[in-house]
């Protein structure tokens, strides 16, 4: 682990937030209605569009290495569908001002709860 | 580095407190074990020798091992295997089925697949693997093979791995190969990327400029150059990541 030196934006960090399946599942339903109402901003919706991608993605990452995921699994004690769903500082902001968000998730994506 | 030529691992408790594997133990295994694997080609024979101990000898086409019992009792036990009768015995049959692929087998049945270079896992290449039941053991070519037999059984395994069956899975805008029974056989498909294009299009996903997440004994993650940064980027296991049309110019091992 290195430290970036101040003032080198580097690559974005995207920081791991832990759902279930139907946590997911209720973040995409969220996103998409969002996209298909037509009243977000365009950079939100690029934003947007990559949290759809990255709900994909954590499932596929699962696939290739599960031992990771898995691990954390075996010291929390959670489900076997909980994975972590790795976000940007802008794509979680973008989800969080969503209307559309169940309360639930949206506690689970701002603070530090898990699954 | 555990021993994986006897089979499965063993439980922790079992490697940290081995129980000794006796060489009189693995005598009397072999005995009745070794004569059960030959075959016309494979030649397994316990020779037992008063003062400087027994020997199992292991011969197939222009592969030879000889081996002491001692010593592979002692790896038995550094391994975990169980000190009893079906332990050792189990542990002798996967060690006869993890022995090198011979160069006739190679030609004859070898696939090319995608493997490790090194010990380090930074680098990737092509390799001939053997299937044998669940494993697929990988060939490394004896002295006496020449370039143009060297060159036919690349060739033959390349030919091969196009048509070994993998799964198709398709995660939102990831592709994700897998065999269903020997993990390392993921890659073969790789050989012809243009038909895994051609599957991919055909269950509706759209992937022009495709990039391949590899890491060999795992599933094969395809998709964009962007996305698949973002799937391999966010791991701390090891992978390599390549266009599809570089994957012809990696190097055999």
């Amino acid at each position: 682990m290195s430290a970036l030196p101040t003032g080198d934006r580097g690559p974005e960090v995207l920081v791991p937030h832990w759902l279930a399946a139907p946590q997911r599942t209720q973040l995409a339903t969220a996103v998409r209605q969002a996209l298909t109402s037509r009243l977000v901003h365009p950079v939100a919706v690029i934003h947007l569009e990559d949290v759809l991608t990255e709900l994909h993605v954590a499932a596929a990452r699962d696939a290739v290495w599960p031992a990771s995921a898995a691990r954390v699994r075996l010291a929390t004690g959670w489900d076997d569908d909980v994975l972590p769903v790795r976000l940007s500082a802008a794509e979680l902001s973008s989800v969080l001002t969503l209307t559309e968000l169940p309360p639930s998730v949206r506690e689970l994506l701002s603070g530090n709860g898990t699954a | 580095m555990t021993d994986t030529r006897f089979g499965g691992s063993a439980g922790l408790l079992q490697r940290l407190r081995p129980a000794r594997v006796d060489v009189a133990d693995l005598r009397d295994v072999a005995e009745t074990v070794l004569p059960s694997l030959t075959t016309a080609r494979l030649r397994l024979e316990l020779v037992r020798r008063s003062g400087a101990g027994s020997l199992v000898v292991l011969e197939e086409d222009e592969r030879h091992q000889r081996v002491h019992l001692a010593e592979l009792a002692d790896d038995m036990t550094r391994a975990g295997v169980p000190a009893t009768h079906d332990g050792i015995s189990d542990a002798l049959v996967a060690w006869v089925a993890n022995r090198p692929v011979t160069d006739a087998a190679a030609a004859a049945a070898g696939v090319a697949v995608l493997d490790w270079v090194d010990r380090a896992e930074t680098a990737i290449g092509w390799r001939v693997v053997v299937r044998r039941g669940a494993l697929a053991l990988p060939w490394t070519p004896s002295s006496s093979v020449g370039s143009a037999t060297l060159d036919r059984t690349r060739s033959a395994a390349t030919g091969r791995a196009g048509d070994v069956p993998l799964d198709l899975r398709v995660e939102g805008p990831v592709a994700l190969w897998s065999h269903p029974d020997v993990p390392l056989l993921a890659t073969a498909a790789l050989v012809a990327p243009e038909r895994m294009l051609q599957r991919i299009a055909a269950a509706g996903l759209d992937m022009a400029d495709m990039h391949v997440v590899v890491t060999p004994r795992r599933p094969v993650a395809c998709a964009g150059p962007a996305i698949a940064a973002r799937l391999a980027g966010e791991t701390t296991e090891a992978s390599v990541t390549v266009a599809w049309a570089r994957l012809a110019d990696l190097p055999w091992l």
